[in-house]
């Protein structure tokens, strides 16, 4: 039976002797082709929009003659079912399908709501351990020892320190974006009990850096404002999954299913 | 990684005024790390005043740093809608190359992870317009188009021979008349919806950038590469791509992108693989064969603001040919046509040769039709970027994902004739590159037009920085505050100076290593400039490792004695520079001739990803093929304009 089904022969037999029966079946009056305003329009738009300019009158009529004639071909190929045994035209349907489908009907949710949907994924609002930091940069790590006892005895930091690419001031990086900017290894020196008070030196791919904590903000959730924008994102994008979801049951309740 | 993003706030703060003042504090002291001159106490304090008095908009008009910051990023990916990625193994879809953009891990159709070890700061995918996301649906059995004959064989591809013969076998078949017959609307519409789509999820302003974008795939009569990135601004595109299909004339993509823009899209295209263009790139004929005119140059360079400078089939700066005089022109040289063993001919098939060639039309005629910057991208048809020479895995799926493949591993038996090595052109391949912006903050329109102020530099892989400035009244090298006073009173890369008198302008180079890999060795300008009608070059070392001086005579630094141990791939240490910085002035200027300048700076010498594949192989490296390279960066040019 198997090799049968694989017969193309008998699948032409079978797709002919089908499409016999539907002509058979719906054979009245074809609706009328009317080519109104709008499709000459849609037709001249299109042609400009790949030409660069709007098409002549003797294009335009010829343009209008091959849409008419391709709109007789597809009514007469959907008449006869063509599309059903085409699996792209089948997706591609599918797809337009659940763009409706996925399309949220609620502009702007309510806060609540939002947060809401925060609370149940935290874990994605989640940030790291973070320091926001000053920095001083020395080539040599006896500069920067003097540097910090210039600074014990009370000198201004401004004053200090070689003028590099890198920045005098970060706030709130991690452990990462150190070893990035820094060098491998370079986050793990400082020590992140000590606030307020120069510490280090502290080597680096670029030298010796004195480091001044300014705070150490402990891994925790971003407070629910301060992550909104993305909460909206997120929560638009589980909806339309929960929305083509609901959609997709509907249909499916709504259908028998027989599995033979 | 995730970090709060300073334009979250600024929005909430622009939403609801009455808020926890610890909030608004915190928001300040992120400001004040961004730009790094005031101290966090005093733009906190300000903020503080500021909310109180409830006047302004607090965050998004200092979020973002005036004196602009380095983002690094990959405008040049493929995914499984790509002709050639699905043949080559590639399933990895848009989401997951932004995924991986960001920090995860996809697994290459050999099996293996591939992470970066740091996310990246941008990144777009930018699959082939013509067939995008045919290949794949033939692949399906059940689809119409897997019953076109050229899709024979698709449903089993097997190793690398085979899907080498398979891209080759559609590769030509694009290239004749019958090549519409594939190229399905609904399939491509299909592709390039999720594409548009999955860069729009990605896009997180302050953090992560993406853009929509897509390779415009085109090439001359003679397989001359015309390859083309068309990167969009905003988050929507046309409903279909513009591809070769519909015009292999480069100059129609122009129109297009033209017509585009006066529906409000707008976008930019970046020519790439110029080095494989046999000269049709920038050549000085327009597609039917007349001189170019300013016409022409208007329409390309509205349309071209950037080219491609490296990626891993090659670098396009220079050749030896073109630049005799220049000791590291022959670096990471490709030599062929692409997707092909034709030899490419180098004249104007080099970027350096389209800079002189602009300004001596420039000079001649009055335009200048090469007046681009530069970036660096990878090309990867993996969706992963590949830039770093020890964590590399080329870019064409299953057909280089090891040594042996790619040639930097003999076979288990030498071919037929005795050839110890795989007979593939993928050795000539590299390890690269990045694409760099300076802009004010990590998002698409402040990103985009760094694109379009040609603010751009690229690497051949590390996230190097440069500066470079020119100007009459620029300040100090030790100014604490140099570059907002050298953009005050000076033009950076991609812009124009006026020559205002007969003495020399200063430049100011300036360039700090990756905290990551190799220090540097050296910085140079190379300058190019017409005199009496001819175009001539010259590279000038401006700043040596180790406090060395540059020799005058010879416009050289002394060798700094960096080595490699090509057995480890350990290199020297305390040699080389974290920082090279000077300002320089042109002895030789001359205020009535046209003139470009642009930086390039070279790191120390470090193990080239064919010795790396060797040394862990435990074999030698090959002896035909360059052992160690200098990793790269290059700035775009500043150019003169004559004061008469």
């Amino acid at each position: 039976m198997r090799s049968l089904l694989r017969q193309p022969f008998l699948w032409f037999l079978c797709i002919s002797g089908a499409l016999f029966v539907a002509d058979a079946r719906t054979s009245s009056q074809p609706e009328a082709i009317v080519v109104s305003p709008a499709v000459r329009q849609r037709i001249a738009l299109l042609w400009e929009t790949q030409m660069g300019t709007s098409p002549s009158a003797n294009e335009l009529e010829s343009l209008i003659a091959g849409w008419i004639e391709e709109e007789a071909l597809y009514r007469e190929a959907m008449r006869l079912g063509l599309d059903r045994e085409d699996s792209i035209i089948r997706r591609r349907l599918v797809q337009k399908l659940n763009f409706i489908a996925e399309s949220d009907p609620v502009a702007e949710p309510e806060d609540a709501t939002l947060e809401a949907f925060y609370e149940s994924n935290i874990a994605d609002y989640t940030l790291p351990e973070r320091l926001t930091f000053s920095q001083l940069t020395f080539g040599e790590e006896a500069s920067a020892l003097a540097a910090l006892d210039a600074l014990a005895s009370g000198a201004d930091a401004d004053t200090l320190g070689e003028s590099t690419m890198l920045n005098r001031n970060y706030s709130y990086r991690s452990a990462l974006d150190l070893n990035s900017t820094f060098g491998l290894g370079f986050a793990s020196q400082i020590d992140t009990t000590v606030l307020s008070s120069w510490q280090g030196p502290y080597k680096s791919s670029f030298g010796y850096h004195l480091i001044r904590l300014n705070s150490v903000e402990p891994e925790q959730a971003t407070p629910f404002f301060a992550a909104r924008d993305k909460v909206v994102r997120d929560y638009s994008q589980a909806n339309k999954k929960s929305a083509r979801q609901r959609y997709v049951e509907n249909l499916l309740e709504n259908t028998e299913i027989r599995i033979e | 990684m995730k970090r709060t993003t300073i334009a979250s706030l600024a929005n909430h703060f622009q939403h609801s005024r009455q808020f926890f003042l610890v909030a608004v504090v915190a928001a300040a002291t992120a400001l004040a790390g961004c730009s790094d001159q005031a101290a966090p106490e005093q733009q906190a304090a300000t903020a503080e005043t500021e909310i109180h008095s409830q006047a302004v908009n607090l965050a998004t008009a200092d979020a973002a740093n005036a004196d602009r910051n380095a983002y690094f990023g990959d405008l040049h990916v493929h995914t499984m809608y790509s002709f050639d990625a699905f043949i080559f193994g590639t399933t990895s879809s848009p989401d997951d190359a932004y995924e991986f953009a960001k920090g995860g891990t996809v697994v290459h159709p050999a099996g293996f992870d591939m992470t970066l070890n740091r996310p990246l700061d941008f990144y777009g995918v930018s699959d082939h317009a013509f067939y995008i996301g045919v290949l794949r649906e033939m692949a399906n059995p059940e689809s119409e188009i897997s019953k076109h004959e050229i899709a024979a064989g698709m449903t089993t591809l097997g190793d690398a021979a085979d899907r080498g013969r398979k891209f080759y076998e559609i590769f030509d078949f694009m290239q004749t008349e019958r090549a519409p017959e594939i190229n399905d609307p609904e399939i491509r519409k299909s592709a390039w919806e999720d594409i548009k789509a999955a860069a729009n999820r990605h896009n997180d302003p302050g953090n992560f950038t993406t853009f929509i974008a897509y390779e415009y795939t085109t090439s001359d009569r003679d397989q001359g590469n015309l390859h083309r990135n068309v990167i969009f601004r905003g988050d929507t595109a046309p409903e279909l791509p513009f591809s070769r299909i519909d015009s292999q004339n480069p100059e129609d993509l122009w129109k297009w992108m033209d017509s585009n823009r006066e529906q409000g899209i707008e976008s930019l295209a970046i020519p790439h693989n110029s080095n494989g263009s046999n000269g049709s790139m920038f050549a000085l004929v327009d597609w039917a064969g007349n001189p170019l005119d300013s016409a022409y140059s208007e329409q390309r360079m509205r349309n071209e603001p950037l080219v491609e400078i490296t990626q891993v089939k090659g670098t396009s700066d220079t050749h030896p040919a073109l630049s005799p005089n220049d000791e590291w022109s022959d670096f990471e040289i490709m030599k062929l046509r692409i997707a092909s063993r034709l030899e490419s001919k180098p004249n104007g098939s080099y970027i350096r040769e389209a800079y002189l060639n602009g300004i001596t039309l420039q000079d001649q005629q009055g335009f200048n039709p090469f007046k681009f910057g530069v970036i660096g991208s990878s090309d990867t048809h993996n969706a992963t970027y590949a830039g770093d020479e020890d964590n590399y895995w080329s870019k064409v799926g299953l057909r280089d994902s090891d040594g042996v493949l790619r040639g930097s591993v003999p076979l288990d038996e030498p071919r037929e004739g005795g050839e110890v090595y795989a007979d593939t052109y993928f050795n000539q391949w590299g390890a690269a590159g990045l694409a760099a912006v300076w802009a004010e903050e990590n998002t698409r329109d402040s990103i985009y037009d760094a694109f379009r102020r040609k603010e751009t530099f690229g690497t051949t892989g590390p996230r190097m920085k440069v500066r470079f400035f020119a100007g009459y009244d620029l300040p100090e090298l030790d100014d604490p505050n140099l570059v907002a006073r050298a953009y005050a009173d000076g033009v950076t890369m991609g812009g124009d100076l006026l020559a205002q008198s007969a003495e020399s302008p200063e430049f100011i180079a300036w360039v700090a290593r990756d905290a990551m890999s190799a220090p540097l060795q050296r910085v140079q300008i190379i300058k190019g400039w017409v005199q009496g009608g001819a175009a001539q070059e010259r590279v000038i070392d401006v700043a040596c490792s180790g406090g060395m001086a540059v020799d005058l005579a010879t416009n050289r630094c002394p060798d700094n004695g960096a080595s490699v141990d090509i057995g480890d791939c350990s290199i020297s240490s305390n040699v080389g520079e974290a920082e090279l910085k000077a300002k320089w002035r042109d002895p030789d200027f001359d205020p009535n001739q046209n003139a470009f300048y642009y930086v390039r700076a070279l790191e120390n010498p470090t193990c080239r990803w064919s010795t790396w594949d060797a040394v862990r192989a435990g074999v030698e490296p090959r002896a035909d093929m360059a052992t160690t390279i200098q990793e790269r960066v290059w700035s775009s040019p500043i150019w003169i304009t004559p004061a008469n």
